[in-house]
């Protein structure tokens, strides 16, 4: 605490230039791909680097008119939150049954829901497909959503499990002789108090699946469940060859649904990274 | 306002005994305190009492009626932690009204009762804060209310003071024995204390290893303990044991003799003397029963706390506040020998 007080005057200026720095590094790659997405194609591969490029909206007007960027855009959203949701549906009770209620088995069952990660994707790769081509379901994000939920539901039933686990037994057992039933005290009592917990699980699932590529081109065969990361690839091959500043203002795109969703639970989100290591 | 009793309650994990065969009853508007060391099986017993615990073996009942199948929510006991167990996310208000929303209260009674139930503990101006924002005397009078608040059956206390710091606690005991005695609710406390024991009961159950060693009053406990574990838990400082022999009618230890004791029995027995018991005497001539090097003098304002090394044991003396000495002085000590306890030196039990 002290220490901090103590910074004034110029210390403080030091410490602001060198956070702008790491800040600044840190947000590089987006900066380039902005650059490189409003100049001209023919300043793109040069020899010499251009530093202040034209500024030029080709790039800009041609993946929004040549291609359904919105569909992808609205695809990408909607399969990455319905899989988030539909992971915290099912992790939140399986989390609670597997810190709260002992039985037996029950350490090989959490272990066995989180090994479902360790198998390569490669391995479930066809058999996903003939299971969505049975149900009917290829080309849907519906389909999306569920493998990308499938992806993501041990690792989210494993962080919620954590910070449930973290609980005091108290709290529920409080809530039990206060007069409420499991389903009560699950929705009133350790939603509520995890729920630092909860966001920062949805986010790293949306992170991890918000660059999905193999399972989204197996699904997807036509624009119908596009996403953002395979829309990406439509513009490496064809007649036109790369087209770079419209792969970076489309990777831009894709990157801006999770900052805005980060941006707005920012609070919450540092802690949840935090709880647990810091008594409450 | 209920009547519990326990017959031949136990709680057993695989092979590990929490609770041995323990029968209690506990009279309406009792304020009955569980007393013990840690791991005593005292907290299991109220859990059991709760319905948070299911008992392996026996019966508990309220009011005659037997309650081992009834869910914690069902029966009507309310309970206070020693961690407050406040839910964090809800405001005091929120918390203290939970309960009253559990059991479906009518909307417009619950406000009334929840400020009512604020009121008694003093919490009207801090009913919008969030635990997190409360001292630690707050919370717990913050987790009172919540207890009061439906006027529950029964009222279950486990340890909740002992977070709080020594001057607070006294205060909060103090309260907590008020409010039983307006609201006449039938109270289990839980405690190690001995001190809050001994402040709040009606009577005192003292465990220890699962079972109960002495179920009395306060003034039973204390001048009656029925075991050496009783005896020694009680009291602070607590009652000097002492290892001897009865040889005709007088008791014998390394430095110490106590003539005519009225104990039949002879051979090895233990003595019990209580600190208080004991006086230094100011001269060796003057007739006294044990002899001792100080070994601590430890002055506490309305008392001095005397050590003595006799033999090979440090025996404890309640000595005048302005008694003073030096270490390695030699003292006499008369005891009170009405107030002697002996005790067998094997099982420990007492010895009439």
């Amino acid at each position: 605490m002290a220490s901090i007080r103590r910074v004034k005057g110029e210390n403080l200026y030091i410490r602001y230039l060198i956070l702008s720095c790491w800040g600044l590094f840190c947000l590089m790659p987006v900066l380039w791909f902005l650059s490189i997405g409003f100049r001209p194609r023919t300043e793109i591969i040069t020899a010499q680097p251009i530093y202040f490029p034209t500024l030029s909206l080709d790039a800009w007007h041609m993946i929004w008119s040549d291609w359904p960027m919105a569909k992808y855009l609205r695809n990408s959203v909607a399969a990455i939150f319905g899989s988030v949701m539909i992971d915290l549906v099912l992790a939140i009770p399986a989390a609670y049954s597997l810190s709260r209620y002992e039985y037996r088995g029950r350490e090989d069952i959490g272990f066995y829901i989180l090994s479902t990660r360790m198998m390569a994707p490669a391995i479930v790769a066809i058999p996903i497909f003939f299971l969505f081509r049975n149900l009917g379901l290829l080309d849907t994000i519906w389909a999306l959503m569920l493998v990308y939920a499938a992806i993501n539901l041990s690792i989210v039933t494993w962080i919620i499990r954590s910070y449930m686990t973290d609980i005091p037994r108290e709290l529920e057992d409080a809530a039990r002789t206060d007069g409420a039933g499991d389903l009560r005290i699950l929705w009133e009592i350790i939603i509520p108090a995890i729920l630092p917990g909860i966001i920062t699980a949805a986010v790293i699932a949306m992170i991890f699946v918000i660059n999905e590529f193999l399972f989204t081109l197996l699904i997807a065969s036509t624009p119908d469940a596009y996403t953002m990361s395979v829309a990406l690839a439509n513009f490496t091959g064809g007649s036109d060859g790369v087209i770079y500043n419209a792969i970076a203002l489309v990777a831009f795109l894709a990157f801006v649904p999770v900052f805005l969703v980060v941006i707005a639970i920012q609070k919450h989100l540092s802690r949840g990274l935090t709880m647990g290591a810091v008594k409450g | 306002m209920a009547q519990i009793e326990l017959k031949g309650v136990s709680k057993r994990w695989g092979a590990v005994w929490g609770v041995r065969k323990v029968d209690i009853e506990i009279a309406d508007k009792e304020l009955l305190v569980l007393l013990g060391p840690s791991g005593c099986g005292k907290t299991t017993t109220m859990r059991m009492i709760a319905g948070l615990e299911d008992p392996s073996e026996g019966e508990i009942t309220f009011d005659g009626e037997v309650m081992n199948a009834v869910d914690a929510r069902d029966r009507d006991v309310a309970m206070v932690f020693q961690g407050y167990a406040l839910y964090p996310n809800m405001s005091i208000y929120e918390n203290i009204r939970f309960p009253l929303r559990m059991r479906n209260v009518p909307k417009d009674k619950q406000d009334e009762l929840v400020r009512r139930a604020a009121k008694m503990v003093e919490l009207s101006d801090y009913l919008n804060r969030k635990p997190g924002a409360l001292s630690g005397g707050q919370r717990q009078r913050a987790a009172l209310a919540r207890a009061i608040v439906r006027e529950p059956q029964i009222f279950l206390m486990d340890e909740p003071l002992s977070n709080l710091d020594a001057q607070l606690r006294q205060a909060m005991r103090v309260q907590i024995k008020y409010i039983q005695r307006e609201l006449q609710i039938t109270t289990v406390y839980v405690t190690h204390d001995q001190i809050e024991a001994m402040t709040l009961a009606d009577r005192i159950v003292v465990m220890q290893g699962g079972a109960v060693q002495q179920v009395g009053t306060p003034d039973e406990i204390y001048s009656d303990p029925a075991n050496t574990f009783v005896a020694s838990f009680i009291g602070a400082p607590p009652m000097n044991l002492i290892d001897g022999m009865i040889k005709d009618g007088n008791f014998v230890a390394d430095h110490v003799e106590v003539p005519d004791v009225g104990i039949k029995t002879t051979g090895q027995i233990r003595l019990g003397i209580r600190p208080e018991d004991c006086a230094v005497v100011s001269s060796a001539e003057q007739r006294h029963n044990m002899k001792g090097d100080v070994y601590g003098v430890e002055p506490t304002g309305d008392m001095t706390v005397l050590t003595l090394r006799v033999g090979e044991k440090n025996l404890e003396i309640k000595a005048d506040r302005d008694y003073r000495s030096e270490l390695g002085v030699q003292e006499n000590v008369v005891f009170d020998t009405n107030r002697l306890y002996f005790f067998d030196s094997q099982s420990g039990e007492r010895v009439r």
